[in-house]
């Protein structure tokens, strides 16, 4: 009792179960891709802003490309070596197929890895600064007296738990801290369960006596021993701070007053991309706290010399270029976008050169041996900053979306694969034919992985 | 399906040389693309060609759909549709928004 | 293959027959279809029970805005169940008062429970599961275990839906179309986002769609290699067909609709800003995102999937239709072909017609003409399916057994969802009436007395084929008659409070709409008097209509008794069948015992006639079934020939 067509082929339809399945299933993924496809074409024909273009890693996704090709040579390899019975090959191409799917994932991690710890600083002129936070970014808040929580009345989507979301933000060590009885306490899970436990009960109490319809919040106030100065990463906030707030709240809904001692990010920039800035000589980047003249006089160098060799490049004879300057994202990028590659501006010129080290911004880039020049952003003049994450712009969020969703069908793939090697020793003893349909299903997936990447490769990293 | 052992070494013979062009491809697909053509646009669309050109020899020699069962070429060429019909209608609806000048 | 292959599949085969499977095998992680069609079933009915549910409270706020539950102090102090009732709903409702917040709730749980998790588990995947593989003459599905994931990845995706009404936000709020930008930025000040009824939501969606993917790839893969000898594309019940392009909807419009929950995901855990154009505020302030997405994009992906949903909603119907009205008028399909190229044509414009959503979204007035055009060409095929099977009756001598009862029902009642919905492919209609109540009472009607009587109808047919015995007829009849009453007392007053401008998501009823719901016509002023004759005060306006439509919904809900009460007495105490085939049908899956064992068939059935060959001029019964050479003798293999091998293909 057993079903049909499991290893051989139904006469009138030419195919095995399997066989019809795994072209169903990746019918369903042409689909998922072409829907994610699709997006891309909206998000990029929308896009407000110039789509990247050579922006990623091209060496890493010519590897990349390379090595899934290879997978996809040796995939077949392992299948035809498996039909000619030749067992040993079969399991050494199958093995190093699965080697690939690992080198491919690695290779991925270390770009994404790059990806989240390089930042973009879009400031209110919509000149944008990337480069690394040296510190990472956090709040400084201090003067903090009292923590104002709120025990929820209900099960609710914000409940006061300071131990998680208050304390570890704390700068120093932790104090303690007086109830409004007047008691002392050690802030801790146990003793925060029993002073929630409290409230609540009071709380319940109040509901009873007023004959309420519903247990109400019930507001608990600790005043600390001695001043708290928190150090908090924005994110770990419940909304964004506005620049010199006096009050902030924490995501379990704590609040606390006090005073915002340094609200200022620290970043080593490494990019400057005047694109969206209206009036580019005049961009806040220029501002002598920031990156200052010298680093503005390289700017108008390179841009001068990018316009110059545009000009000799495209120059129609006449004085006009062949080639509308406005329209070519290249030249624009040329143009507006500068990488920093040292501390202090490089000049082309002697005299360019003597200048701009006399008027080098403050190095503080020096102390840490940076390759970058740092510079301290005030927080009015940050409209939006993230790191190379999906938050980062449509285009980031969708290259993560696919890579993200292609690299996962890479992990299934060579699961399934490795499974094949490792798991099917009977079968490939006692029916080497029926592996070899399994192997040949595995590898039609394998190969639509390829077949996936070889259209996300260009669309993503070179287009 | 080559099922006898002479058809299966030829395969393999065909397979390494797909391999290679493959290869081939993906060095000029990266060239390309730093050839600035008359515009961007121009560049998209030969990298295009040049990445379905890749994806076909995958799809007909790799996955063998150069000769397959009837019916899978049926469900394709549905999908196909599918996939076409949410690539092209969701784009022309994005180039075709509602202008109240014309009223 | 080798002889050993050969061998070694004898020996497996004689160590699977021996091997009886526990009761946790047999009956929780079966890879029977049969098994997997009923816990399919049984799960999208208690769905079904569990939306209606929330209905009912949202209907009650409709009808009485501002005032308790009935009966919301006694549930809320039970034990045990009053706990869960407070945890999920009542601590939503300080003193049993449905605010906006758990409305909300309840519309967008309504919504998604109804259609994800109640009409599509049972519909198609219940259906399909149990009778499809006997009725082409196979053993099981193509891929048991497969089977067995999909129903058990379709639990987990039911138990994290409903987990979600535990966590701290409460269920999901934005509606069971969940638009962005609305979806992605709402609520996303809270504690822990993963721990967020929109998350759970979001991916619930993802395992359901996992499951549907995994039961569409089995049902087209049984369909196409798994069928019995003789059993022809053109041989096989118009039900196969219908599950089979139901099967195919799935399969690739699934997909984009996991796109769209993807990117959703992205941009409320991770931040981005697919869906969320530049320069978005709330609440008088730049949210903290990048823009330069698209909130059209999101509906273009959502009903990319949602229109192709509609008729996988109502496919599976006239797939059991075409079953039980045959059987019962004792007449031949009509139209058998004719229904078939239908319904292949039917599945396949509904991928390109779903913009017809979306004529408020300022979409260009060609693009709006391409989608008027084909939503009003797929008007045509849907007409004949229902023209088939009403032409069906013409001549037969009707048997009125519950679940003919409930087919005659459906064809009326899905004719005013489909004529209602007619005016709708129009932009300059649908912009008066988008999000309008004319809108839920015109899809109201073509899934809910429309598909739902249908799988009423599936219930009474199959069920003494599951259980061997009958279900009771006056219970049915006592099903039957309260639920066509309540269904429309339900929705066709919807249809006048939407024309009068009555918008979807009021959870009030429109108390605070004065200007809208004060009109009245002659329908509201016999609605008032026929309350005022028992001591009701009603308003004889527009807002009277509510008061029906909720005493509408009581009846629909107390019509529902009988039916459980029907359906779990019967498994013990039902009529018992004498036969195989009670019903006297000619398709396959009545060739087998009662109920079919593990294996389906006891003898080797091939087809060798048309599926429903009723009324056989000259014969002495008026059945032909399928399997039979003459009456009452099962066909030989050995007399079809086999089907010719497919052409190489080079």
């Amino acid at each position: 009792m057993d079903i049909p067509y499991t290893v051989t082929a139904r006469p009138d339809t030419g195919l095995y179960n399997a066989k019809v399945g795994i072209w169903l299933f990746l019918a369903s993924e042409v689909m998922l891709f072409g829907g994610l496809f699709s997006s891309y074409i909206f998000l990029r024909v929308g896009a407000d802003y110039p789509w990247p273009v050579h922006e990623l890693n091209v060496t890493l996704g010519f590897i990349n490309t390379l090595v899934l090709i290879g997978s996809s040579v040796t995939v077949l390899l392992a299948w035809a070596s498996l039909k000619l019975r030749r067992i040993g090959a079969y399991k050494l191409y199958m093995l190093i197929t699965v080697l690939c799917a690992a080198t491919f994932m690695v290779n991925k991690t270390f770009e994404y890895k790059a990806k989240f710890e390089h930042y973009s600083v879009t400031l209110t002129d919509g000149t944008i600064l990337t480069g690394h936070l040296p510190h990472g970014y956090s709040l400084e808040f201090g003067d903090v007296k009292t923590l104002n929580l709120t025990v929820a009345g209900k099960t609710s989507a914000v409940d006061a738990d300071p131990v998680k979301y208050v304390l570890p933000y704390v700068k120093g060590d932790v104090p303690k801290f007086r109830t409004e009885a007047g008691e002392e306490i050690t802030l801790d899970a146990a003793s925060f369960a029993k002073l929630k436990a409290e409230a609540h009960a009071k709380a319940v109490e109040k509901a009873k006596a007023e004959q309420l319809k519903e247990v109400p919040n019930w507001s608990v106030k600790l005043t600390a021993a001695a001043p708290l100065t928190f150090s908090v990463p924005p994110s770990k906030l419940l909304a964004k701070p506005a620049p010199g707030a006096t009050m902030i709240a924490f995501r379990d809904g704590t609040s606390v007053e006090g005073r915002m001692i340094n609200d200022k990010m620290t970043l080593e920039v490494d990019g400057v991309d005047l694109r969206a800035t209206p009036d580019k000589e005049k961009s806040l980047a220029w501002n002598e706290h920031y990156l200052g003249s010298a680093w503005k006089k390289a700017f108008i160098e390179q841009r001068d010399h990018a316009i110059a060799e545009f000009n000799e490049k495209y120059g129609d004879g006449k004085g006009g270029t062949t080639r509308d300057p406005n329209k070519s994202a290249t030249h624009q990028k040329h143009q507006f976008f500068m990488h920093l590659h040292s501390a202090k501006p490089e000049s082309h010129g002697a005299d360019g050169a003597h200048k701009a080290e006399a008027h080098a911004p403050a190095g503080h880039g020096e102390a840490h041996a940076s390759h970058h020049p740092e510079v301290q952003l005030e927080r009015k003049d940050v409209q939006f900053f993230s790191n190379f994450t999906p938050k980062l712009n449509s285009y980031y969020a969708i290259y993560f979306t696919l890579t993200g969703l292609h690299g996962m069908h890479v992990v299934a793939g060579a699961l399934v694969l490795a499974y094949f090697l490792v798991c099917n020793g009977r079968m490939l003893r006692e029916d080497p034919e029926r592996l070899a349909n399994r192997v040949e299903v595995g590898g039609l997936f394998w190969h639509f992985v390829d077949l996936v990447w070889i259209f996300l490769f260009p669309l993503l990293y070179l287009l | 399906m080559a099922d006898s052992p002479q058809e299966i070494q030829k395969a393999v013979r065909k397979i390494l040389w797909i391999g290679a062009i493959l290869i081939v491809f993906t060095v000029i697909t990266v060239a390309l693309s730093y050839v600035e053509l008359p515009s961007h646009s121009w560049n998209l669309i030969v990298g295009m060609i040049v990445a379905t050109f890749k994806a076909a020899l995958v799809a007909l020699v790799f996955m063998h759909l150069n000769h397959e069962a009837k019916l899978i070429y049926k469900i394709l060429a549905f999908t196909t549709v599918f996939a076409l019909a949410i690539f092209l209608l969701i784009y022309f609806t994005s180039l075709d928004p509602l202008e109240f000048a014309r009223f | 293959m080798s002889a050993a292959a050969h061998t070694h599949d004898h020996t497996h085969d004689h160590a699977h027959d021996h091997h009886e499977p526990g009761f946790i095998g047999k009956y929780v992680f079966s890879t029977d279809h049969k098994v997997i069609g009923i816990q399919y079933a049984i799960s999208g009915l208690l769905f079904l029970l569990f939306g209606f549910f929330l209905m009912l409270l949202m209907r009650w706020s409709i009808a009485y805005p501002g005032q308790p539950i009935p009966g919301f102090d006694i549930v809320s102090r039970l034990p045990v169940i009053g706990g869960i009732f407070n945890e999920m709903i009542g601590r939503w409702a300080p003193g049993g008062v449905v605010n906006g917040e758990l409305y909300n709730m309840l519309g967008a749980m309504h919504g998604t429970i109804m259609v994800f998790l109640g009409i599509v588990p049972l519909g198609f995947a219940g259906f399909v599961n149990f009778v499809m593989p006997l009725q082409i003459g196979t053993i099981d599905m193509a891929f048991p275990r497969l089977n067995m994931w999909s129903y058990w990845l379709f639990f987990i995706s039911g138990v994290g839906m409903l987990a979600s009404f535990f966590l701290g936000t409460g269920s999901v709020q934005t509606g069971w179309t969940m638009y962005s930008p609305l979806a992605s930025t709402t609520a996303v000040a809270v504690t822990n986002i993963w721990m967020h009824g929109h998350t759970w939501w979001l991916l619930s969606m993802v395992f359901n769609i996992s499951a549907s993917l995994l039961g569409s790839v089995n049902v087209i893969t049984t369909v196409i290699n798994l069928r019995a000898k003789g059993m022809s594309w053109m041989r096989m019940p118009f039900f196969c067909w219908a599950m089979f392009i139901v099967a195919f909807l799935l399969l690739l419009a699934f997909p984009p609709l996991e796109v769209a929950a993807l990117l959703q995901f992205s941009d409320r855990v991770f931040g981005s800003s697919f869906f969320l154009p530049t320069g978005l505020m709330e609440g008088g302030q730049h949210l903290d995102i990048s823009g330069g997405g698209s909130p059209l994009l999101y509906q273009h992906l959502f009903w990319f999937l949602a229109h192709p949903e509609v008729y996988v909603l109502i496919l599976p119907a006239f797939a059991i239709l075409a079953e039980v009205i045959p059987a019962n008028t004792r007449r031949p399909l009509w139209g058998y072909k004719a229904m078939v190229y239908g319904g292949l044509t039917l599945g396949f414009l509904s991928f390109l017609v779903w913009a017809h959503h979306m004529y408020l979204t300022g979409m260009g007035t060609m693009m709006s003409t391409y989608f008027q055009i084909t939503t009003v060409l797929i008007s045509v095929p849907s007409v004949i399916l229902l023209t088939g099977l009403m032409i069906s009756l013409y001549g037969g001598s009707i048997r009125f057994t519950p679940q003919m009862l409930f087919a005659s029902a459906f064809l009326p009642m899905f004719g005013i969802g489909g004529l209602t919905g007619l005016p709708l492919a129009f932009t300059f209609i649908d912009l008066a009436l988008h999000d309008t109540y004319y809108v839920i009472g015109h899809f109201h009607y073509v899934v809910a007395p429309g598909s739902i009587f249908a799988f009423f109808a599936g219930v009474y047919h199959w069920y003494p084929k599951a259980t061997g015995r009958k279900m009771n007829d006056l219970l049915g009849k006592l099903h039957f008659w309260p639920s066509l009453v309540g269904m429309n007392l339900v929705f066709a007053p919807m249809f006048i409070q939407g024309m009068g401008g009555f918008h979807r998501r009021w959870y009030d009823g429109g108390k605070y709409f004065e200007q809208t719901s004060s009109a009245s016509n002659w329908f509201t002023e016999l609605t008032s008097g026929f309350f005022g004759l028992f001591g009701m005060e009603v308003p004889n306006n527009l807002l009277g209509l509510n008061v029906l439509m909720t005493f509408g919904a009581i009846i629909l809900m107390l019509g529902q008794v009988p039916f459980i009460l029907n359906f779990f007495l019967s498994i013990k105490g039902g009529e018992k069948v004498t036969s195989d085939n009670p019903w006297n049908c000619t398709t396959l899956e009545w060739a087998t015992p009662t109920p079919p064992p593990h294996g389906n068939f006891t003898f080797d059935i091939v087809a060798v006639r048309g599926p429903y060959e009723y009324s056989v001029p000259g014969m002495n019964q008026d059945y032909f079934p399928q399997w039979e050479s003459e009456p009452g003798k099962a066909a030989e293999p050995s007399a079809v020939p086999s089907a010719p091998a497919a052409a190489a293909h080079h």
